[in-house]
């Protein structure tokens, strides 16, 4: 099952604008991408990246096209479902890290994590420190707990992020320029990280950066120009028929 | 909670004017107010220290101060015939012209009351000697703090030398042999007298009054005696009577200046004023600090939190910031309070009306948290994603 893949995108396409101003950001766009796989999306600014990261993350409907997301043996068709379905999709199985840090600057770190657990979950303010911790200790933070983000250098910064993204333990990770701001020693700790929560917590994981030097370090690349995908390293097709689209509501 | 805590005293730089401003409104809410408590309770002093507990005046009577003369003996005869009235007696209160020694004229109110020591009139403002120096007709005693509108400054000198300072009420000659201290008022001084010498300033015939009051065996039997009144052939014959117990005259007077004057409106103004700078600055200070925050708050609407959560979170920061603000301004009212009665004005900063401007205020700090909601509204995570 492992070949199976988990997130696959059909025909994806989005443009902005009308008439003369009209551009595409995404052209009939597929990929797939397996459980546990760490993926990179590179290509020239503009060419569409965080568009495509959105379209598959459910934070922006595509123009055409079919988002398919496979969780708990079930297959989720995202755009089909109701905005709140949507948004309790993306707290069960969505972690998302986006350019900077974002970190609330009032907050300690361990703070920034609880508070999803809190809000998002409605975890027990205990139980929430305690897995913050775990999670800050597992990226090496043990220590900078009950730091604010002011007092914490930029790698740390970023990996308290990391921890906010993946405290829910999600099935799916989103990165947009997770490394920018930072130097490559620790651009370099982050993909570490990142690759870690892909093979050891089985997350897939999708980077969109213009690092070259993280290409090593990760399963598959995927390359966007003008919004075409240039290559990918499975063929997608179709859905197949017969697939089950649901997925379990909250009561 | 704790992380709305956290957040506002980290941020307190970011807060404070919000802190300030809903300290600001509740402090004017409760200072203006209680000012004009302080000042309508003035103009009901001769009610409230009276020992009366029913009042009966002319149908118009609108305050105490607007009373038209009404026949005394038909009154206080059957007033007095109301099983559980121990005691009648005529009062007299109104309007006057104070002619000033130095020329020109001021409005002042007259008030005479019996000066005996069973008088239910409220005479007992007097001490016993000023009383006993009012028997003598043309006597009068003013409030100490009303010399210069009066114009009679040099009374006290004249006084201390065991004369009187003379001055004409309605043309009728008057002379000051005394002083009272807390008696000002608001609309004109009050000029304490016998009835004999309030007849004689108003030309009123001995046998006309302008209220005559009625004491109770008992003051909770005052609302039943008013009843009796209202439905004795009485009324009929006196349509132009009206009856009162002394706390609805009081209620009626004071409400009666809190509606009727322009100074009334203008202290509400200024206070529903001060409540709107405090709504503006308030929900500014939030939308700023939420706007400031608008990535953190997009990465948890992108994690899946429900936007009500975030709404939660700037309406409970309202709420903090409406508590700080509320306890901010107690100890301040308290201290503007004390000064102003330095200043010779004295607000009356009850409980109750402290309660009321916490709670106007904190309502109102809820309310531009709810305002400032629309920040949240233009927070699209998609939009961190560029
Ligand atoms: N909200 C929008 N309105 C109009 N045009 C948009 C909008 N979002 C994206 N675009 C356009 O879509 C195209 C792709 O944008 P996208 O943000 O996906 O690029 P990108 O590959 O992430 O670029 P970069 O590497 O600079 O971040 C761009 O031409 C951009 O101008
Ligand atoms: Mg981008």
């Amino acid at each position: 099952m492992r070949d199976e893949p988990v997130l696959q995108g059909f025909h994806l396409t989005r443009s902005f604008g009308d008439g003369e101003t009209r551009t595409y950001a995404l052209r009939d766009v597929s990929l797939g991408l397996k459980k546990g796989e760490l993926a990179l999306l590179m290509g020239p600014s503009g060419s569409g990246k965080s568009t495509l990261l959105a379209v598959l993350s459910g934070l922006l409907e595509p123009d055409s096209g079919q988002v398919l997301a496979r969780v708990d043996g079930d297959a989720v068709d995202l755009w089909k479902l109701t905005p709140r379905q949507r948004e309790h999709f993306r707290l069960k199985h969505c972690g998302f890290i986006f350019q900077g840090y974002n970190l609330f600057p009032a907050l300690t770190a361990e703070q920034q994590l609880e508070i999803v657990l809190r809000w998002g979950e409605g975890i027990s303010g205990r139980e929430a420190r305690e897995r913050s911790r775990e999670m800050l200790s597992l990226l090496g933070l043990s220590k900078k707990c009950h730091l604010l983000p002011a007092q914490l250098s930029g790698g740390e910064k970023q990996r308290v992020a990391i921890g906010r993204a993946l405290i829910k333990n999600p099935q799916f990770v989103f990165a947009d320029e997770p490394t920018s701001a930072l130097d490559w020693t620790h651009g370099e700790q982050v993909i570490e990280l990142l690759r870690i929560a892909a093979h050891e917590r089985g997350a897939t994981i999708l980077v969109v950066s213009h690092d070259h030097r993280i290409v090593p370090f990760v399963d598959t690349v995927f390359h966007l120009e003008d919004g075409r995908l240039q290559e990918a390293e499975t063929p997608v097709d179709v859905p197949p028929p017969g697939v089950r689209f649901r997925l379990e509501m909250p009561p | 909670m704790s992380y709305t805590l956290t957040t506002l005293w980290h941020d307190r730089q970011r807060y404070l004017p919000g802190i300030l401003a809903v300290a600001f409104s509740a402090l004017l809410i409760a200072l203006q107010c209680g000012l004009l408590f302080g000042l309508l309770s003035i103009s009901t002093i001769p009610i409230d220290r009276s020992e009366a507990d029913v009042w009966i005046g002319p149908q118009k009577v609108l305050s105490v101060d607007t009373g038209q003369p009404i026949s005394e003996s038909k009154l206080v005869s059957r007033v007095a015939g109301i099983p559980g009235v121990t005691h009648v007696e005529p009062y007299i209160q109104r309007f006057s012209f104070w002619e000033k020694p130095g020329g020109g004229t001021d409005l002042c109110i007259i008030v005479g009351c019996r000066l005996t020591d069973d008088s239910i009139g409220p005479s007992k403002v007097l001490p016993q000697e000023l009383r006993d120096r009012l028997t003598e007709e043309g006597s009068v005693v003013v409030d100490e703090s009303e010399l210069e509108r009066l114009d009679i400054q040099h009374a006290p000198a004249l006084l201390a030398q065991g004369r009187f300072a003379s001055a004409k009420i309605n043309g009728r000659p008057v002379r000051v042999v005394g002083l009272v201290k807390g008696m000002r008022s608001i609309a004109g001084p009050y000029i304490f007298c016998s009835l004999f010498t309030a007849r004689s300033i108003m030309k009123l015939g001995p046998d006309q009054t302008v209220y005559v009051l009625a004491k109770c065996e008992d003051p909770a039997m005052a609302p039943r005696v008013v009843e009796q009144l209202k439905s004795s052939p009485l009324q009929q014959e006196e349509p132009d009577m009206s009856v009162f117990t002394k706390d609805e005259f009081s209620h009626k007077s004071r409400m009666h200046w809190l509606l009727k004057t322009k100074g009334g409106l203008a202290l509400g103004y200024a206070a529903a004023l001060g409540l709107l700078v405090g709504l503006v600055v308030t929900s500014q200070t939030l939308y700023a600090a939420t706007m400031a925050s608008m990535r953190e708050y997009a990465i948890l609407l992108a994690l899946g939190i429900p936007r009500w959560r975030l709404r939660w979170t700037v309406v409970t920061q309202a709420f903090w910031i409406g508590v700080f603000g509320v306890l901010l301004s107690i100890p301040a009212t308290y201290l503007l309070g004390e000064l102003a009665t330095h200043l010779g004005v004295k607000p009356l900063l009850s409980a109750e009306l402290m309660a009321a401007a916490a709670l106007i205020t904190l309502g109102m700090a809820m309310f531009s948290g709810v305002i400032a909601l629309r920040s949240l509204k233009q927070i699209e995570p998609v939009n961190l994603l560029r």
